[in-house]
């Protein structure tokens, strides 16, 4: 203990001088989206990965256990990654790490086929030879099953929006009773021939292929359908299979040799399994893949490397190659409560006095995370840069004391420390108020919630305007109980014909309308002040290979990973 | 004789660091004054792009002597000297509290005997079998909202408040297992036999003739309760159940100091080093004076 | 016998506070579980179908009362004892707490060994000469040892013996029968911060009990018959300081079993105590009434076992 108190104190006189180098900012990354139009590109196998070999076994770390594996109930970030594995869908992006992204068809032979051409009667023509683990070929009726059972509320959990469209409801449970007769189909939904499956809809729903590209289209096989149990071991049908797991250890993927590599536009099948380690804090898992000993050489952090370390890796030169760093399309915002907060002045001011610098400085920099100014984050297509309320002195005169809720969890507590001292300098009088970590969404996501301001985070599932600012601001979806996903409780009429407008038109048109959209809900309503976009930060080992940060989610990519010897 | 005299001096040395430390956590106030920074403070422009603190050892200065917090900038000292004043603040009524309920407990459980002392028995078991950290997340809520309203900023002295209680509510086992075993062993003796012959009370026995004959038993049941509290404080606020901010407190520092043990060593150093001295101190303060007054063989 | 029954009644109805106590604890909060299972968009209907699947519409005590049932006599597909699905998944309490429980007591009873002995060892190396250097030195050892959390302890040697010079294997957990090799490589570290910080309790009783049975008036005889030293602190100091240094020990196991949750965080182990933490942050009534009262479980037998320890050690118990 003395030697180690020796060593630390040795250690600790090292030298941070002023003026030394500052991280470099990644750039930008702006996604190009396309829907792909040539079935040639949904069709396998997909292009070879340079340098990559088959065998090995890549470990993934993180701390708390993954949760779901079901299909329809997976929603975590971890979830939506590893399910690529296993869970082939209906749709799929094809990604290739930088932005360029291309939305294909996965089961289905295109990323699906507007009927009519208005967005109401989408088609989907599932691909041959496509297989479940078992061997059996995975129909349209598979799929379709899928989505009856998503409508089961005790297998709730995953998104909602297949659901809500084609019930045209929100309590999509009263549409469909899938408990009842778990041969029906929901309403909507059709599958004229084992190979045809059509999905109509009470209203136009141009985003479909992107919504259809989240694991909650997976085919399920009936028979295997255990209910809540069919979490432990889903039928897969992608390259890899679940081999069993260890309790809240460990989870084993090996690989599922009735997956054909010429059905799969996205897959690889190079490593021979995939262990997922849960247990060791992001501190345990940055050291160890820095030290890369034994089967810690091919393993990756998904919990990424945390804040406390990120001075020691970057300043390793050595650890630069092995460093995977992008921006992700996590949002965080300090959400006004707009129906405690009335003045656009107010909201304004609070725009204009937010220090984003020492926030961002308290959260571990600029490797965490990167300031913003717009509703929409940078990785949504046809997103672009404005500040409409630079930082300046303000007048906080009508006020008032301001309360701020935050979770009581570890970075709850730091961000909503900084976040009101910055605003005390500013002149306003903040009162932090702390809520049970375990609480705390739900507790916001009353429309009456006694607070006025709140931190609250978004990520968007497709890289539309669509999946942020309908969803956050559509003032229409509020009701008694709660609200559509935003905190802010914005429900502005004018905007409602904007929401309309924009969703019907054709997906490649909707980009640069919902930009400007943005900005003009920033300029009229400021109902809330964005704060930073998360940037994903992590650490491999130096024999994996293959790995990228996905531009959907900025999440880790995994199917193209190998190992080398 | 020299054995003695050594661990005399170690006693007065322990002594004499217990009164230092209680010192500093009463004059926190005065010394950030003086020092000329407060525990919210927060000097960003000290730091780096990655929050870490600019200079030798995590930013040691003539202006900030220990350095400052990563992320938020806030000066490590004042943290540390305000954290010992949560800590003390915390440990100390609940000592209190658990030596008053256990000394009652106790003598009631040993003078009545019977059913009563199988009963109190009986709630000392329940009260080792429950665990406190389930009681600590269980209790702080309801009590919070009970006490504050929705919007109203819930003070740092009302979640110590709860940890007193709490401590209070589970920490009586010791205490009373003494006390109860002492009075017992009173109740054979002849001048309690007689104040009962003579027709005493329950009340006037416990006062007259029981109470005054319990003070060694109590202090050496209470004598190791201050660093226990103190640690057992530290640990749920490690857990992230004590104490919030923005009140400093020495276990949530610790806690959110170990990532940085590589990259900012004397962020962990200076307030696990304040946490240890804390409780050695008061440790070697409480073995000796249980040495002293321990009725029993042993401990 | 008798004793020991009656002793086993008691431990019952422990148990049964201990389950109406963490009952009340978790309703003394205006709190609905319904509202957390509820997907996005609820409505009073869905809440109301939710409430009534899972009994959350029952007043508390039938709640708790069918809990008991389930307990007891087991329900449909969950054979007795019934602890109930987990709120937050559905998972069979029984399932996580099986996940758990080896964890917890492959971290717990070696490092008991471990810490007994060595706490034991050095206690009464420090008794047999008083005053010695030997004897200070363990003093302030395991003064400084009863000072030095263990988050501070496991830290500092992570960094050391895994991160830095490798002699280690990063800590984690393999079951036994699948490589004992590795289940003990990954154990080895909280073994030892567990002792480090265990073990001076037992150094400073088994100094103070051997210290006052050396000093007593027949072992002083049987060294004047011409008995060793050792022979001494073997047949009689540690036979003699035996049964205070089992109820220690008895005590401290139990309440480990029952979830070692410091030690676990540090070294990212999920048994027993970071699956109460969990479940208690989570809201999950069935798996915090399962994880606890198989916690107390644990210290309500140590606590059986040190009476009858204490009957065999000491005969005027009996």
């Amino acid at each position: 203990m003395a030697f180690a108190l020796v060593l630390a104190a040795c250690a600790a006189c090292t030298d941070n001088p002023r003026g030394g180098a500052s991280p470099e900012e990644d750039p930008v990354r702006q996604p190009t989206g396309v829907i792909a139009t040539d079935p040639a590109a949904s069709r396998g196998p997909a292009p070879e990965t340079a340098g990559a070999v088959p065998g090995g076994t890549v470990t993934v770390f993180r701390q708390t256990a993954l949760a779901r594996l079901d299909p329809q109930r997976i929603y975590s970030f971890m979830g939506l990654s590893i399910s690529q594995l296993y869970a082939r869908r209906l749709t799929t992006f094809a990604d290739d790490g930088s932005g360029k992204l291309t939305l294909v068809g996965d089961l289905a032979e295109t990323p699906g086929t507007d009927v009519n051409g208005d967005c109401r009667t989408w088609e989907f023509r599932i691909k041959e030879n496509v297989r479940f683990e078992t061997g059996a070929p995975v129909t349209a009726r598979d799929i379709a099953y899928g989505i009856a059972r998503s409508f089961d509320l005790t297998l709730a959990g995953g998104p909602t929006y297949l659901q809500e469209w084609l019930s045209g409801t929100p309590q999509y449970d009263k549409a469909f009773d899938f408990e009842k007769d778990k041969a029906a189909l929901p309403p909507g939904v059709e599958v004229p021939d084992d190979r045809t499956l059509r999905l109509r809809f009470p209203k136009a729903q141009c985003d479909l292929p992107f919504a259809a590209a989240l694991p909650a289209t997976a085919p399920v096989p009936a028979a295997a359908d255990t209910g809540l149990d069919y979490d432990r071991a889903p039928v897969a049908t992608g390259p890899y299979k679940i081999e069993g797991r260890t309790g809240d250890t460990e989870l084993r993927l090996v690989r599922n040799p009735q997956w054909d590599p010429a059905t799969d536009a996205t897959r690889h099948q190079y490593p021979d399994r995939f262990t997922l380690a849960f247990g060791a804090d992001p501190v345990a898992q940055t050291n160890r893949i820095m030290a890369a000993q034994g089967p810690d050489a091919s393993a990756v952090s998904f919990d990424g490397v945390p804040p406390s370390l990120l001075s020691r890796v970057t300043g390793d030169p050595a650890l630069d190659p092995r460093m995977l760093r992008s921006q992700t399309p996590r949002l965080t915002m300090l959400s006004i409560n707009t129906r405690r907060v009335t003045d656009l002045s107010v909201r304004a001011a609070l725009n204009r006095a937010v220090d984003r610098e020492s926030l961002v400085k308290a959260l571990g920099g600029a490797a965490v995370a990167r300031p913003l100014t717009t509703l929409l984050p940078p990785s949504t297509i046809g997103w672009h840069a404005y500040d409409a309320y630079p930082k300046s002195a303000v007048d906080v005169a009508g006020a008032g004391e301001l309360v701020l809720a935050h979770a009581d969890d570890a970075e709850g507590q730091l961000a909503a420390t900084s976040l009101a001292t910055g605003l005390r300098a500013a002149g306003f009088t903040i009162t932090t108020k702390a809520v049970p970590a375990d609480n705390y969404l739900p507790e916001i996501q009353k429309a009456d919630n006694p607070w006025d301001l709140y931190l609250d985070s978004w990520a968007p599932d497709w890289p539309s305007g669509a999946a942020v600012l309908p969803a956050l601001y559509d003032g229409r979806s509020i009701n008694a109980e709660g609200g559509n996903n935003g905190t802010s409780y914005l429900d502005a009429r004018p905007l409602d014909a904007e929401f309309d407008r924009i969703q019907a038109l054709p997906i490649d048109e909707q980009s640069p309308q919902w930009a400007a959209l943005d900005e003009k809900i920033m300029r009229e309503y400021a109902p809330v002040v964005p704060l930073y976009t998360e940037l994903t930060c992590t650490i491999r080992g130096p024999s994996v290979g293959g790995l990228f940060v996905d531009s959907v989610f900025g999440s880790l990519a995994f199917v193209n990973a190998f190992v080398t010897p | 004789m020299s054995f003695r005299l050594r661990r005399f001096r170690s006693v007065l040395a322990a002594a004499a660091g217990a009164l230092l430390l209680t010192l500093v956590a009463a004059a926190a106030p005065l010394i950030a004054a003086i020092y000329g920074a407060g525990p919210q403070d927060t000097f960003a422009d000290d730091l780096d792009a990655y929050g870490m603190p600019y200079g030798i050892a995590g930013g040691v200065s003539t202006v900030h002597w220990l350095g400052l917090e990563p992320g938020l900038g806030r000066d490590l000292m004042i943290q540390i000297v305000y954290g010992l004043r949560t800590s003390l603040t915390v440990a100390a009524p609940a000592v209190l509290l658990a030596t008053a309920l256990g000394t009652v407990i106790g003598a009631v459980a040993g003078l009545l005997g019977g059913w009563v002392d199988a009963l109190l028995t009986w709630l000392t078991d329940v009260a080792i079998a429950l665990p406190l950290l389930l009681c600590a997340i269980a209790v702080i809520r309801p009590l919070e909202l009970a006490f504050y309203g929705p919007r109203d900023a819930v003070p740092g002295t009302f979640r110590m408040t709860v940890l007193i209680g709490l401590f209070g509510a589970l920490g009586w086992t010791g205490v009373a297992r003494l006390v109860r075993g002492q009075v017992r062993a009173l109740r054979e003796r002849e001048f309690v036999t007689a104040a009962v012959a003579l027709g005493a009370g329950p009340g006037r026995i416990l006062g007259r003739e029981v109470l005054p004959h319990l003070g060694p038993p109590i202090t050496a049941g209470a004598a190791l309760l201050l660093p226990t509290f103190t640690s057992a404080g530290a640990a749920l606020s490690f857990l992230g159940l004590g104490v919030l901010e923005p009140t400093p407190d020495l276990g949530r520092t610790i806690q959110r100091s170990l990532g940085y043990l590589q990259t900012d060593p004397a962020y962990v150093i200076f307030p696990g080093l304040a946490l240890v001295l804390l409780v050695f101190v008061f440790t070697v303060l409480g073995e000796s004076v249980r040495r002293a007054f321990d009725p029993g063989p042993g401990r | 016998m008798r004793r020991l029954l009656s002793r086993v009644a008691v431990g019952l109805l422990t148990l049964a506070a201990v389950s109406v106590l963490t009952f009340l604890l978790f309703f003394a909060v205006p709190r609905d579980p319904a509202a957390a299972m509820c997907a996005k968009s609820c409505d009073s209907a869905r809440l109301e179908r939710i409430r009534a699947e899972w009994g959350l519409s029952d007043p508390v005590p039938v709640q708790y009362l069918s809990f008991v049932g389930r307990l007891v006599t087991g329900a449909d597909g969950c054979p007795a004892p019934c602890l109930g699905r987990s709120y937050a998944g559905g998972e069979p309490v029984s399932d996580v707490l099986a996940h758990a429980l080896p964890i917890t007591v492959s971290v717990v009873v070696p490092a008991a060994v471990l810490w007994m002995t060595c706490g034991v060892l050095l206690g009464t190396l420090a008794a047999a000469r008083p005053g010695s250097l030997t004897d200070r030195l363990v003093g302030a050892l395991s003064l400084a040892g009863l000072a030095l959390p263990l988050y501070l302890v496991g830290a500092v040697l992570l960094l050391i013996l895994v991160y830095g010079t490798g002699t280690l294997p990063p800590p984690g957990w393999t079951p036994l029968t699948d490589d004992p090799g590795r289940w003990a490589g990954g154990l080895l570290l909280p073994w030892v911060a567990l002792a480090t910080t265990l073990a001076p309790g037992y150094t400073r009783l088994a100094r103070a009990q051997v210290g006052d049975v050396l000093s007593a008036d027949f072992v002083r005889t049987a060294a004047a018959k011409g008995l060793t030293g050792r022979a001494v602190v073997g047949r009689h100091a540690l036979r003699a300081s035996a049964g205070p240094l089992a109820t220690l020990g008895a005590l401290d196991v139990g309440a480990a079993l029952g979830g070692t949750v410091i030690t676990e965080t540090t070294f990212g182990l999920n048994g027993l105590g970071r699956t109460v933490i969990a479940a208690v942050r989570a809201d999950d009534l069935p798996v915090m009434l399962g994880a606890v009262l198989l916690g107390a479980v644990f210290v309500i037998g140590a606590n059986t076992i040190v009476d009858g320890l204490q009957a065999v050690i000491d005969p005027r118990l009996r």
